[in-house]
């Protein structure tokens, strides 16, 4: 696993209520019984660790949320963004 | 078990308190006892701050004292206020003996107010936006922030399902909270209610709000002394448990007073300079409401801030209601102990009514050396005083004229 990867299963960690050690790519959100305040949280932080922000509406499925590894690419490619876009003044 | 017009009466089985000189009732009391002050220096950044003082609540340990909530998201999820009326909801719940979550849960009730809420969080939020230009402001701001979340969250962990509501009404919030508490158990709505009040308000933008306003003091409360200059922000909480006393008396429950009386008024003039009649008037519905005289009442909690207006306002007030007898009744400002704690004042306040009636002693108004002119009442100056307390009167009166006032009697025999 890739430096972006741990560091969002650490974030994903810190938000649970009972944190697990088996938790990998294909691991679905749903069974980490996050809750959706907790989302908004972990949100909150990757945004924070990464320096980007995660388009996302609570009241919609987001797709790009169903699994780690999801999130994991989803991170990779705002990063990769983030940083092709132009310097702002 | 009911009064006349077959209401429903109502009794006190639960205390709690979060305040500057004591984080539980024991501790508020036995510092009461002493005549504690719990004004220092502030402990937030000064920054440029003229008013350097305050009355904090001291080694608060919010997952220490809610260790036994069964929702472990109370402690992130809440504001300051919020933590405060939910270990002071806790220790009257505990203290009250009731089962939770309610076994009648549509016959509960939670009514717990702010004069200002989620206060922190508005500034913990603006600092991270406005100052480390932080993309974003924590996801629980908003759920900390709102008026009501106090009495959701104490709602929730007790399993209260029927009204759940915040009051708002500046310095009487707390007082407005218990009054409808009671007259909801009262005509019969519910059997139990959680009630009271919560304030978080010491935080550099708020204070810089009082700062502006110009009725701080620099120096320390002083409640109807001739050197007053001004009042001393304070927080905490304070919550009532109420019950209608069959409830209380078929658990066999241990009452600990009677709410009597409930009077509220408005002054309908100004926004910040009070009038007499509209706490006359509030205090006289209240002991028309208890079926009291004047002269039954023993102590008088004043709201007694400390401002040059206030004392003297209410002085006249009470020698309005009270007679030949305003001279014989001990009055105090707890006030001059636990600084103002804004909306949670009415709640703190009828702890150390009821306090006073149980234990037959008056808590003093600490640094009344030299009585302000027309201060010239009974207020207990400096050293509490042993005395019979049957009946106590609690006055709030708040910014926008807007008065309450409660009276506690004995527990019903």
């Amino acid at each position: 696993m890739d430096e972006v990867a741990s560091k969002i299963i650490e974030i994903l960690k810190k938000h649970m209520k009972e944190p697990r050690d088996d938790i990998g790519p294909s691991t679905a959100l749903t069974d980490l019984k996050i809750e959706s305040l907790d989302l908004a949280m972990i949100v909150f932080d990757i945004e924070d660790s990464f320096g980007i922000e995660i388009p996302y509406n609570a009241n919609e499925e987001a797709a790009d949320f169903k699994t780690v590894g999801s999130v994991v690419d989803r991170v990779r490619s705002l990063i990769a963004q983030t940083a092709g876009a132009p310097a702002k003044a | 078990m009911t009064g006349s017009g077959g209401l429903r009466r109502v009794v006190v089985t639960g205390l709690g308190a979060v305040t500057p000189i004591g984080n539980t009732v024991p501790e508020f009391w036995a510092a009461l006892r002493r005549a504690q002050v719990g004004v220092g220096p502030l402990s937030i950044p000064l920054e440029d701050l003229k008013i350097q003082i305050a009355a904090e609540v001291k080694d608060f340990d919010a997952r220490g004292r809610l260790k036994d909530f069964k929702r472990d998201k109370v402690v992130p999820f809440a504001d300051r206020y919020a933590l405060f009326a939910a270990a002071a909801a806790g220790e009257a719940v505990t203290m009250s003996g009731l089962q939770t979550p309610f076994q009648d849960p549509y016959r509960a009730a939670c009514i717990i107010g702010s004069g200002g809420a989620g206060l922190v969080a508005v500034e913990d939020a603006y600092r991270d936006l406005f100052i480390k230009k932080r993309k974003a402001t924590n996801p629980l701001t908003l759920i900390r922030i709102i008026g009501s979340s106090a009495a959701a969250h104490v709602g929730i962990e007790f399993g209260v399902k029927g009204p759940v509501f915040a009051t708002c009404s500046a310095c009487s919030t707390a007082a407005h909270a218990i009054g409808i508490g009671r007259d909801f158990i009262r005509h019969g709505l519910v059997d139990v209610a959680i009630t009271g009040a919560a304030e978080a308000v010491i935080t550099y933008g708020t204070m810089r709000a009082w700062q502006a306003m110009h009725v701080l003091s620099p120096q320390g409360i002083f409640p109807f002394a001739k050197k007053r200059n001004g009042t001393v922000l304070g927080e905490g909480a304070g919550i009532l448990v109420l019950e209608s006393l069959a409830h209380a008396k078929a658990r066999g429950a241990t009452i600990l007073a009677e709410l009597v009386g409930f009077g509220m008024t408005a002054d309908s003039k100004d926004m910040v300079n009070p009038d007499t009649e509209g706490p006359t008037e509030a205090m006289r519905i209240a002991l028309d409401d208890a079926e009291l005289a004047p002269s039954d009442i023993d102590y008088l909690n004043a709201h007694g801030t400390a401002t040059a207006i206030n004392d003297i306002n209410e002085t006249e007030a009470i020698k309005k209601v009270f007679g030949a007898h305003a001279n014989k009744l001990a009055i105090s400002s707890t006030k001059s102990m636990h600084g103002h704690p804004l909306g949670a004042g009415g709640g703190i306040e009828a702890v150390a009514c009821i306090k006073a009636m149980r234990e037959n002693w008056v808590p003093p108004t600490a640094g009344l050396d030299e009585p302000g002119e027309g201060c010239d009442l009974d207020y207990v100056p400096n050293v509490g005083r042993e005395q019979r307390v049957t009946y106590t009167m609690s006055n709030s009166f708040a910014f926008g004229g807007l008065n309450a006032v409660l009276i506690f009697g004995p527990p019903p025999v």
